[in-house]
C-alpha cells in the first residue's frame, strides 16, 4: 500500500514541483514504484521539469470525470519504468476536482504503487484543500525568507487542522554564503520558528536550473549538491538514518573565484 | 555592512538577525488569528470593564499589544489611569 505525501508550502516559486520530481525519481532510483500526480490545476508544471510534456494524452480531469481508464492518464518516466506522472489538466481550473474525487484517485492507486508524491498549488484556498485531501504525510518546502517562512506556518497551522500529522519540512535554496555573513536565516532559525521537524537542507544550485532547463532532474547529476540532498530525503522517508549535509564555500582564491560549494556530512 | 562601516567601528545587526525578530512578531499574531476589528472590540470592551472599577484618563491613550514570550505569547494591554488623592 502506497504512502500518499503531499508537498506544498503556501508561497509559490519555493521550489515545490521541483522537490516533487527530485524526490519522485530519487525513489524510483532507490527501487520503490512512484506516481507523482501534479495537482496544479491549470498551471501544469511538473510534466516540463520531468521532461514528458510530449508524451501527455490524458490528464488528471480526463480520470477524474471518466474519459479515460485513470491507468492511461499515467506517464511513464523516460527512464524508471516504475515512475509515473499524473499530469494537471491546463486548460480547466481547480474547481474541476474536489477533494472527494482526489481521495477516490489516490486510493485507486494505493494498491499498485509504494509512495504518490502530490505537488500542490500555491496557496491555501481549493487546490491546496484537493491535494491534501489524501495526504498521508505532508512536506512543507520554504526558503529562508521572511515571506515564504510566514506562509510556511499558515500552512503548518491548517495541516494540524486537517489533521494531517505532523508535516515535516524542507529548506530550499539555502545560501551557505549569505548564512555565512549573517544576511540570510540559518537553518536552526527557520526550524526554531516553525517548530517543526527537519527533513532536509538543499543549496542554492545552478544545477537545478540547467536540469529543468533540459527536462531532467538534479538527483540524476552526479555533481548535484542539490541532488545529493534531495537523493537524502527520499533515504529519510525510506526510514534512514541519514546525517545532514554540512555546506561550505571552499577556502582560499580558487573557491572564491570559483565560487563552489561543497558539503560534509554533519556529526552526531 | 560596508567596509567603512566597519572601520568606522559602526556595528549594525545582522539582517538574517532582522528578519528573525520581525518574522517571529508576525506570527505572533497571524497565530492569534485575531481580525483588527476583534481587536478593537476586545480593546472597547476592556475599557468597559476597567472603567466600571478606576478612572480612566483617555480611553484612546489605551494600547492594547501581542508580544512573544519564553513559554507563551502575551496580550498586554497599558491603561493610563487618571491620577487622584
Amino acid at each position: 500500500m502506497a504512502r500518499v505525501i503531499t508537498i506544498t508550502s503556501g508561497k509559490g516559486g519555493v521550489g515545490k514541483t521541483t522537490t516533487t520530481a527530485n524526490l519522485g525519481t530519487a525513489l524510483a532510483m532507490l527501487g520503490q514504484r512512484v506516481v507523482v500526480i501534479d495537482a496544479d490545476i491549470g498551471l501544469r508544471n511538473l510534466d516540463v521539469v520531468m521532461g514528458l510534456e510530449n508524451r501527455i494524452v490524458y490528464d488528471l480531469v480526463d480520470a477524474v470525470e471518466g474519459r479515460c481508464r485513470l491507468r492511461q492518464a499515467l506517464i511513464k518516466d523516460k527512464r524508471f519504468p516504475e515512475l509515473f506522472l499524473l499530469p494537471a489538466a491546463q486548460t480547466r481550473d481547480k474547481d474541476a476536482v474536489s477533494p472527494e474525487d482526489m481521495i477516490a484517485l489516490t486510493n485507486e492507486l494505493r494498491r499498485e504503487f509504494d509512495f504518490i508524491l502530490i505537488d500542490s498549488p500555491a496557496g491555501i484556498e481549493g487546490g491546496f484543500r484537493n491535494a491534501i485531501a489524501s495526504a498521508d504525510e505532508v512536506l512543507i518546502v520554504t526558503t529562508p525568507e521572511v515571506s515564504a517562512v510566514r506562509d510556511a506556518d499558515r500552512i503548518v497551522g491548517l495541516v494540524e487542522a486537517y489533521e494531517k500529522g505532523h508535516p515535516r519540512l524542507i529548506i530550499n535554496r539555502l545560501k551557505p554564503r549569505m548564512v555565512a555573513r549573517g544576511d540570510m536565516m540559518d537553518t536552526s532559525d527557520v526550524v526554531e520558528i516553525l517548530a517543526i521537524d527537519l527533513i532536509g537542507i538543499v543549496p542554492e544550485d545552478e544545477t537545478i536550473v540547467i536540469s529543468t532547463n533540459r527536462g531532467e532532474v538534479a538527483v540524476l547529476e552526479r555533481n548535484s549538491l542539490a541532488g545529493r540532498s534531495f537523493s537524502d530525503i527520499a533515504r529519510r522517508l525510506l526510514g534512514e538514518d541519514v546525517p545532514m549535509l554540512v555546506f561550505e564555500e571552499r577556502q582560499g582564491v580558487w573557491g572564491s573565484l570559483i565560487g563552489r560549494l561543497r558539503a560534509r556530512r554533519s556529526e552526531r | 555592512m560596508s567596509f567603512l562601516d566597519t572601520m568606522l567601528g559602526r556595528r549594525r545587526e545582522s539582517s538574517s538577525h532582522v528578519a528573525k525578530e520581525r518574522l517571529l512578531t508576525v506570527l505572533v499574531h497571524d497565530r492569534v488569528k485575531l481580525t483588527p476589528e476583534d481587536l478593537e472590540n476586545m480593546k472597547r470592551e476592556i475599557i468597559d470593564v476597567i472603567s466600571r472599577y478606576v478612572e480612566v484618563t483617555d480611553p484612546g491613550s489605551i494600547e492594547v499589544t501581542l508580544t512573544r514570550g519564553d513559554q507563551s505569547d502575551h496580550l498586554k494591554a497599558d491603561i493610563p489611569l487618571r491620577r487622584s488623592r
